[in-house]
This record gives C-alpha cells, structure tokens and sequence, in this order.
C-alpha cells in the first residue's frame, strides 16, 4: 500500500501569503506539494462553509494564511479569520473529525521562508494524523454505492 | 540615395539606447503624455539583460519578467520605436533641439514580418537577426521575445534575392529598402546606451582569454540560458562535457594596474558571479563545485549580503580571497591549472578546475565617446558620463541627461531608478499631451456578450524556458487538458507572455471563439494584467480568465519532489479549468484620481520629490515628524567627492519653502488613513498643538529615512576619543586643530553592520571611511591611519578614492568575523590591538581617534506605524519592501504609493536624489491620469435575501455598508475595497465577492478533488 499522502489546502490572501509563497518560489525554498494553494483577497474572505466544503471533499487538512497581526492590508480581516478557524476547530473537535486538521497561520509577504516551513509542517503534522475521517467515511459510502 | 522626411513640430524627448534604462524612460514619459522617440543603433530593443539567464538576488528569469515591459516599449502610442537607428547630429538648446537621426536599413518590414523563419531555413546566411533560435556565437545570439518581433537581411550575403523575396509568405522582404535620414525636434534628450563589457582578448594574463574552456560572465549566462546556444545544458566548450569544477574570477580587467585594466569596479560582478554560482548548484548540487576568487566580496545592495550568505552557507559556494595570477592549460584534456596565493596559506597554491568563468566588467565603447563629442556632453576619466555632484542624472550640458551604466557601473534595480529619475528631469522640458490618449493604448475590441454561449475553454501553457519546460513535460500535460470536459483547445505556448505568443493567444480566442482562458505559467500577481489585456484585446470580458501558478508555486519549490510536480501541476490545472468555468464578466469602476501629492519625509529626498511634482504643478504636502527640514543630511558636510553637503541642503531648504505649490508640515505626525487608489484620506496631527489636519492625496511618497546606527561597543560613549564617522565628519569642519594634532587613527568598518542582528551592509560605511582618512591625511599628513574592515565596498568610482588613499599611506587591514578588533583602555589612551594577515602576526595600536563606521539601521518603529497605516509590506530588517526588486524598485504594492532614498535601503545623498526623482516621475505617471480603474472585484448585496441584519455593516473595516431606504444592505462599489469579509460574515448569504464568489471557490475544490471522486 501506498504511504500516506495528506491533501492540504492552504486559502491564501493576496497582498501577504500568496505573496510570500510566490517570494519561496523566488528564493526557491522547498515545501511539499500536497499544499495547494486557492487565492483570495484576504483571509477574512474565507468562509467557514469553505473549510468545511474542503474537509467534506476530501482534504485531510486545510489551513488559512494571512497577513501578520496588526499588518492586515484590510485592517483586520486576518483576525476575522483566526476567530472563524478557532470556532471551527471547537466545532470539528464535537463532530471527530479534530480541530488540528485546521489552522490559522500568518506571515508577511516578504517571508517566503516562512511560508515553506510552515506548509512543511503543517503537511508533517496532517501526515501523522493521518487520513480525514470524514473522507474515508464518505469514501466508503461511495464505494459501496458502486457496489 | 536617401530619403528626406521634415521634421514632426510637436515637441518630444529623444532616448538614445533602448535597454532596460532607457525603456524605463520611455514608458514613464509615455505614461505622463509626453512623446517619446526611442531610438538604438540593433536589430531590437532590450540591451544587454535580455542576454542574461536569471537576475539576482531573486534568481528570477529575466525574460518572464523584462518582456511585458519590453513589449509594453513596442506598443505604447507615444513611443515612436526605432530600431537600427544612429544620432547624426544636435543642434540648439534645451527645451528647442533639432536632431538629425539615420536608419539603417533592415531590408524587412516589421510590420509585415511574421518571424515565422521562413527566410532563415533557406538563406541562414542572408539573415542577420534570429530571434533566439540561432546556434551560432553567443554573442550574435539574442531572445524569443524581441521587440520588434522581425527579422534582418545583410543584402550583401545575399546572392540570388529574387530567391529570397519569393520565400518570404508575408512579403516583407524589401530588397531596395535604403537608409533614410530624419530631423526631428526634441525638447531635451536622455542617453542611455550602456557599456559594453570587457573583452578579455586584451588580457595579458590568462591566457589572453582564448584558453579552451575559459568563458565570460556573459558567455556563461548563455550556457545556462534555455533559449542559449546549447538550450541550457551545462556544458563546456572543449569536450561538450558537463564540467564538474567551475571557478570564477572576479575583477578580470577591473580595479586593476595593468595596461589593459580599468582602475574602477564594476559593480555588479560579485553579484552576478555569486548568482551564477548559485544557480549552477541549485540545478547540479553536489555534482558541480563551485569556487570563486576574488579580492573584496561587494554585496552592498539591498539584501545583497543575505545572498552572499545564503550563497555560502546553503549552496556551499567556495569562496576564496585571492587573485589570481596565472591559468595554464593541460594540453591533452583542456583542463585548466589556476595559480594563486592566500594571506592565511602561504605560498603559491595550484588547484586544477574543468572550467573558468572570468568576470568581466563594464567598459564605456569608442563610440560611446564619439556620441559624447558630437552632443557635447563633458565624460569622467573613465569616459562615462559626467553629472552634477546632487544630481546623478543630469549631464553638463542643459536638456541632455544620462541613466544606467553609461552614468557609472550599476545594477538592473539602479537603472531602473536612473530611468525614471531621467525621466522626471526631461520631463520637465516638454509639456504633456492630451492625457486621455495615455488611458488606452490600444483600442479594445468590442465585448462579445457570451450570456448564451456554452463554456469553450482555451488553456494555454507556458514552458517558461527551462523554469517549467524542463521541471515538467509541457506537451503530456496539453493532453491532459483536452480530456477535460468543455476544454475545446489546449496549446504549449513557450513563453506565453512574449509578444509573439500573447498575440498568438488573441488570435486563438477570435478564431476558435474562446469564451473562457486558463494561462498556465507564473504568478497572477506579476502577469495577470498582460493575460487580462489579451482578452479584452480579442473581444472578452477580462475577468473570464484564470491563471495556474505552475511556475511560483509549483516547479520552483518542488524540485525536491520531482515526482510530484506533474500531477501537481495538472490538479492546479484543472482547479483553474473548473474554476473559469463559474466566471462571469465583470464592470470595473473607474474614480477620479485626487492631484495633490503627500510626501513623508522632510529630508534631501523627501524635499527633491517635492520640489519636482509641485515645479510640475502638483499640489504637495511635505510631512515632516521633526521641527525642521534636512533630515540626515544635515548633520554630514562633505561628500566623497568633496562637494559641500550643507550648502547644497541649505539651498534646497530655501527652494522648497519658496514654492508656492508645496505646504510644509512640520512636527507633524499622521494618526489615520482611509481611501482608494486616487483618492486617499491620511489624517496629521501637526505642530506643537497636534492640531488634526485631513489631507486628500492621489498619491504619496514615504522618504522617511533610516536611523544612524549606534550600537555599544568599542567604548563608544564610554570614552571621548571614541566617534563615529558622521561625528569625525562635522569635528574635521569644526575643530581641524584637533585633527592636525592626532598621531594615529584607528577606524573600523561593519560595527553594527553585517552582523545577526543588522545583517544587511551599510553600503556608505566604506567610502565614509576612505572620504574621512583622506581629508585626515590632507591636513595632518604625519598621521598614521589604519582602516580596519572585512570587505572594502568602494564600488564604482569610488575606488578612485579608496587607490589614493592606500598611495597615500592611509593602512588598510582586514580583520575577519569572530576576531574583531580588541579596543581597550591603557593608561587613559584607547589601544586597538588586531591581527595583520599579511604580516602574520598581531599589532596594538595607541588611537588618539578611534573612529567607529556604524552605517544605517532601518526605523523600524516608524516604517512598522507607516506600514500599518498604509497597508505596505516591509523586508524582514524593517524597510519598506517595493512592488518587484528588480523592475518596480520605487512602486510598493498599494498602487499610488512609492518609496525613496534610505527608508528603502542605505543608500548615499546622489543616491538618494536619484530615487527621490524617480519617485516624483512614477507619481507622475499616476497623477496625470484623470481616472484611476479600481477593478472589478466589489461586493454586491442580493437584497431579497437580505434580512438587514447590520452584521456587513459592522464588519466592514472601511464602514461601506448602509441599510438603505428599500431596508436592505447597499455596498457602494465605487467605495468597496474588496476584502470579502462581509461576504464570509454575511449569515444569510445575501452577499457576494465578485471574482471571488462561493460558487467560484467550490468550483476549485471540486477540480482539485476531482480525482478523489473519480
């Protein structure tokens, strides 16, 4: 069998993650390609229902990065979005799926280092939590579906 | 024969030289309504950076980065492009020149010419001009995105040219074409033709440079380069082998004494040598080894000395004091013997390398010179151009001005910077034109409504060169992409943003009847407004695209999962295919762009931006935090140079307050900030009553400085003899009775500098310490000075000054991290005891004046408040992080907002002038608008499914939403930032982010987990 590979989905905001993950590409600084990166204006554009539709598809883990605090180019639409992560994580701890498959990380858009390492870790971390319940359990519905 | 055409009457600038300086120039003129005509004696525009593989210190690819700017250069209406073209002659005075210029002749017509390469396959010798396609000699070699996108016949090769004009499909082949001679007028004239670099074939040493497998700088960019002579494979010219030790040398016929040498630095060389260094392992690792000799190693621009660390310690890059003195060549296997001597090693050391890379520098051309004598304008010894001491760009003859390496040896950054500060200058002699014509370029095609369309994706991948075309196999991912449902073409397009290929893109969309396009390539950041442009261009709403960042977020960071590039790059494919899929077309609103200006900083560069827009006529509000105008240069007396400081600040004061145009604001402190592009609101507190003052700006300009350095050590402030150099400064002028009485006089460079804490260089410090020792040594000769440093990072001229002072007597000893100096107190006298390398042993020295260069660090506390306010970026050490290092050096990243002097970085006073009317041409270039577009990208309320629940209202950060008088939520979209937050808040979903709507995000997740459902 295949090793476990996690599927991450990182909602980056324009002005400082995207950024910074562009600035690890022009720095070239390394990260695992199970992050997938979906763009948004800010952080606080991410919705809870964007989380939960990404855990619900089938990502094992998916985290929003932002600008650093007091650093939002929106003012505070980063911290928008650490409540929003913070609530769904009590919500996703309720229902067994675990609030650590979700995570709030900020940076600048000059940190490309940054950005890799915490994709890094994040990736290593979702690796030893192992697959998403909540897709295995649908991927089981499925197939016995077509069964 | 010759043909005549009478001069155009309407005023103009000339800018001889269409590299990258001179391309700048052109579009910030054009930007600003004045006509540009830009003329360059090749076959096309670009200059010497279209040669280069990547640039520092981002390891960029140039040509992703300079050909949307290139081909900006080739279609802007203002610009009048003339390749193959010479000045003749000039005549009259600033402001009412009369050139006469002379175009040879291509024997093709470029608006025909389709570069399809007909003409090269059958007559290869006839065809002069090969865009990037062309195996010969590197140096005949140029790029795939040239502007003009044309070929060039030498008739003289030619033997049977009946022949030759039949091959041609486009017929543009024009036999008879002749030279044609034209007078234009000119108001004032920028001249930007660069230097050639030094050919080694006048080495005496060396080998005279035609040993085997020694190649230059230049020659090596091409190897690398995937659109070079071996299409990027690594190879040495002997054997065709990979080679597995590379070494560089640096200096190779600069900062020299021998016959062939130039006494200057070249500025740039241990950049590039380290960038090549590290590129070479970045793609071979461990199976090439990397070594570079040189003499000083001179990182001193912004985050360079970060690169020179990540370089040594991340890519093990060997790096060796020494130069060289000697290479001799094994007959047999062409291998190459470089002799050398260390200071720590003794003796002469040989070590065997496959191939050498000499660095070579920047030289000024015989006709460089000739040009000069025909527009009477003063050179330097070294035969560059000669400018005013405070102003860089300005040449000794009025209405003629210089930017980029024919003013002295720089950078692509600097240049940049040059070309818009010459910009700014000539500007000022030729009035702008109808500014509405600067709104569009190009007529956009009528919009195709697509309401009744079924979805017809086009997606188009670009190999990048070797960036994506080598990590991945462009060709299978294509297939890929027309298995997918409603794809209805998917194409390779090489580098999709050359003009070829963006043409090509426009073409596809009109004849296949597009309604929808994925670019896969780089960041969306840097390109998607070129894509954008494509679209309305064939007749589509620009929002119907999406970009997958294949490139930025894929081949350049996963070189270590060589697997997982592929399928990575095809999920991000597929994301953006069914993203595009949910996009609609989208109205951008357009405002009113605000005339006045706000420049923060009331320093010589805060003062120079605003002397030059209020002398345009822009209203200008100068902030200053302190009571008085002067900032840091105030407090210093003297350049290098020797040119008077205070003087040139006093009169600069004098003017700015002169001038109607600009309110100056001291004590002034700002406490808010609101607005849009065009349109910003920043509230003050000024004065000693804090009274609140709003300001309304269409742009601004941050000039606020760094702070002196000032760190603990060294018995600074603990005893008297112990200063720094901007102290030494001031004592010299004021109390030189005390200078003529030192005997000795220790000063150490880097203190504060280069170190964890503050690791960037200081850039001043060196040619600070050199200025002062001469000036000690003019009146008190008698006295023993010792320079302690670890690099001396006297670029360019500078190194004039630092010869003399050695030939002087001045004593310069190197000293190495991690044994510093050892300053202590001995009989109430400072003792400076340090270790000479080249004696071998150690000395103490009795310093009646130790004399400490501290250099710069950033104002973190203020540019981290600025950087709040105004929503910018900043570099990790704490100065404001521009929009792109190396082509919008002066831009940050809210658009109207630009920086200059050393709140970007430490930089000298010229330096500083030069950015500081940058800065005022690139405001220039937003403030001539009337409109500014804000996108389309704004939140919209469905009002039936509102409950006025006030929770948008509320979470708004800029307080946009009201319940109007229907009780519902109403956004205006001329006033939405478009952040989302009340979009993601909105309970009831009443509202959406355009371009960013729910269905548009789930429609990615759904390409991305396509596969799992599958």
């Amino acid at each position: 069998m295949k090793p476990f590979e996690p599927e991450i989905v990182a909602f980056c905001c324009h002005y400082c993650a995207y950024t910074a993950a562009d600035m690890a590409g022009s720095m070239r600084i390394g990260y695992p390609p199970n992050v997938k990166i979906i763009k948004a204006p800010c952080s606080g554009k991410i919705d809870a229902i964007h989380i939960m539709k990404a855990l619900e598809k089938g990502a094992d883990g998916v985290y929003v990065a932002g600008c650093l605090e007091g650093d939002c180019h929106f003012k505070n639409g980063n911290n928008n979005a650490a409540r929003r992560v913070k609530y769904l994580q009590k919500l996703l701890d309720e229902i067994g799926v675990g609030g650590e498959r979700i995570a709030m990380i900020t940076m600048s858009a000059g940190m490309g280092g940054r950005f890799a390492e915490t994709a890094a870790e994040f990736t290593e971390k979702i690796r030893k939590l192992g697959p998403n319940p909540a897709k295995t359990a649908a991927g089981e519905k499925l197939e016995k579906a077509i069964a | 024969m010759q043909d005549q055409i009478p001069f155009q009457d309407e005023s103009q600038v000339l800018v001889i030289g269409g590299g990258l300086g001179g391309i700048r120039t052109a579009l910030d003129l054009a930007e600003t309504g004045r006509d540009v005509v830009l003329i360059d004696k090749g076959y096309s525009i670009g200059g010497v950076m279209t040669q280069l593989d990547r640039t520092f210190p981002t390891n960029n690819c140039d040509l992703c980065t300079v050909s949307p700017h290139l081909s900006e250069g080739g279609r802007s209406l203002h610009i009048d492009l003339l390749p193959l073209t010479t000045l003749i002659e000039l005549t009259g005075d600033a402001g009412n020149f009369k050139a006469v210029l002379k175009t040879a002749p291509r024997y093709i017509d470029p608006e025909k010419c389709t570069a399809c390469g007909d003409c090269l396959s059958r007559f290869p010798e006839c065809v002069r001009f090969t865009p990037g396609l062309d195996p010969r000699a590197p140096t005949c070699m140029r790029y795939p995105q040239a502007t003009p996108y044309a070929f060039s016949i030498d008739m003289e090769k030619c033997t049977d040219i009946d022949a030759l004009v039949n091959i041609c499909p486009a017929g543009a082949i024009i036999p008879d074409d002749t030279p044609l001679t034209r007078e234009i007028n000119a108001g004032s004239v920028v001249l930007s033709t660069g230097a050639e670099l030094f050919n080694p074939f006048e080495l005496d040493i060396y080998g005279g440079g035609k040993l085997p497998n020694v190649v230059t700088g230049l020659e090596y960019e091409r190897i690398l380069s995937a659109s070079g002579p071996t299409g990027g494979r690594l190879i040495r010219p002997s054997d065709k082998g990979q080679p597995k030790r590379i070494a560089w040398i640096q200096c190779v016929g600069s900062r020299g004494i021998n016959k062939q040498d130039e006494p200057y630095c070249s500025s740039v060389c241990c950049m590039y040598a380290l960038k090549e260094a590290v590129i070479t392992k970045e793609r071979f690792k461990n199976d090439i080894e990397t070594t570079i000799f040189y003499m000083d190693m001179r990182t001193f621009g912004k985050d360079y000395e970060t690169y020179l660390k990540r370089a040594e310690d991340e890519y093990n890059v060997r790096l060796v004091r020494s130069r060289p003195h000697s290479i001799d060549v094994d007959e047999k296997t062409s291998d190459l013997k470089i002799s050398y001597i260390t200071d720590d090693a003794g003796g002469n050391q040989t070590e065997q390398f496959d191939m050498v890379v000499l660095a070579t520098g920047f030289r000024i051309p015989p006709e460089t010179v000739e040009l000069a004598a025909k527009l009477k304008v003063d050179l330097n010894p070294h035969s560059f151009v000669k400018t005013d001491p405070f102003n860089a760009v300005a040449t000794s003859r009025a209405g003629i001005y210089v930017c980029g390496v024919l003013e002295s040896p720089k950078d692509i950054p600097e240049t940049m910077v040059q070309g818009s500060a010459a910009a700014c200058m000539a500007a000022r002699h030729v009035s702008p034109k109808r500014i509405e014509a600067v709104e569009t370029d190009e007529e956009p095609a009528a919009e195709r409504d697509i309401s009744s369309e079924p979805p017809k994706i086009g997606v188009f991948i670009c190999e990048c060169g070797a960036n994506i075309g080598e990590a991945i196999s462009v060709d299978n991912l294509v297939e890929d992409m027309k298995k997918l449902p409603d794809v209805h073409i998917a194409k390779s397009v090489g580098y999709g943003c050359s003009k070829e290929s963006l043409d090509n893109i426009a073409r596809i969309i009109q004849e296949e009847n597009l309604n929808r396009v994925v670019i896969g390539g780089c960041s969306p950041r840097t390109h998607e407004t070129k894509f954008q442009d494509v679209l309305q261009k064939a007749g589509l709403n620009k929002y119907m695209l999406e970009i997958a960042n294949i490139r930025d977020q894929n081949t350049w960071v996963h070189g270590d999962w060589p697997d997982n590039t592929y399928p990575k790059a095809k999920t991000l494919l597929r994301m953006a295919v069914s993203g595009v899929l949910k996009n609609r077309p989208l109205k951008e609103i357009t405002l009113p762009i605000n005339k006045s200006v706000l420049v923060v900083g009331g320093g010589v560069t805060g003062m120079n931006s605003a002397l030059q827009l209020a002398e345009q006529g822009f209203k200008v509000f100068l902030l200053e935090r302190s009571a008085q105008l002067g900032g840091m240069a105030g407090s210093i007396r003297k350049t290098l140079e020797g040119d008077d400081v205070r003087a040139y600040v006093d009169d600069l004061i004098a003017k700015v307050k002169d001038n109607k145009k600009i309110q100056i604001l001291l004590s002034a402190i700002i406490v808010d900030h609101t607005g849009a592009p065009g349109m910003f609101h920043t509230g003050v507190h000024v004065g000693p009553r804090m009274q609140y003052m709003r300001i309304r700006h269409g742009a601004a300009i941050l000039a606020t400085g760094a702070l002196p350095n000032r760190p603990k050590v060294y018995l600074y402030g603990e005893h008297e003899a112990v200063r720094t150099q901007l102290e030494l400064d001031e004592l010299i002028e004021e109390k030189p009775d005390v200078v003529k009485q030192w005997e000795s006089v220790v000063m150490i460079q880097c203190v504060g500098s280069r170190t964890p804490e503050n690791p960037n260089c200081s850039r001043v410090c060196c040619q600070a310490a050199v200025k002062n020792a001469l000036r000690i040594n003019a009146m008190n000769p008698g006295a023993g000075i010792f320079v302690l440093y670890r690099d001396m990072r006297t670029y360019g001229f500078q190194e004039d000054y630092y010869r003399m002072a050695r030939e002087r007597g001045v004593t310069f000893v190197r000293y190495e991290p991690g044994s510093e100096p050892d300053v202590f107190t001995e009989a109430g006298k400072v003792n400076v005891k340090f270790h000479d390398p080249v004696l071998g042993r150690d000395l103490q020295v009795e310093a009646d004046s130790l004399v400490l260069s501290t250099g710069f660090m950033a104002d973190d506390e203020t540019t981290e408040e600025l950087a709040a306010f105004f929503h910018l970026p900043r570099t990790e050490d704490g100065y404001f992080l521009e929009d792109h290092v190396k082509l919008r050096p002066i831009d940050l990243q809210t658009r109207g907002f630009f920086v200059a002097g050393t709140a970007h970085a430490p930089k000298t006073i010229r330096e500083s002038v030069v950015q500081a009317n940058a800065a005022a041409s690139r405001a220039q270039t937003v403030l001539s608008r009337e409109t500014i577009s804000l996108g389309g990208s704004v939140a919209r309320v469905d009002g039936k499914k509102c409950a006025a629940c006030l929770i948008c209202v509320r979470a708004c950060p800029f307080g946009i939403p009201f319940i109007n008088a229907d009780g519902y939520s109403e956004i205006d979209p001329s006033k939405c930032h478009g952040c989302g937050v009340c979009a993601s808040e909105c309970p009831a979903k009443a509202i959406q982010l355009l371009q960013y709507e729910d269905d548009q995000i789930m429609a990615k997740l759904d390409g991305l987990f396509e596969r799992k459902a599958s």
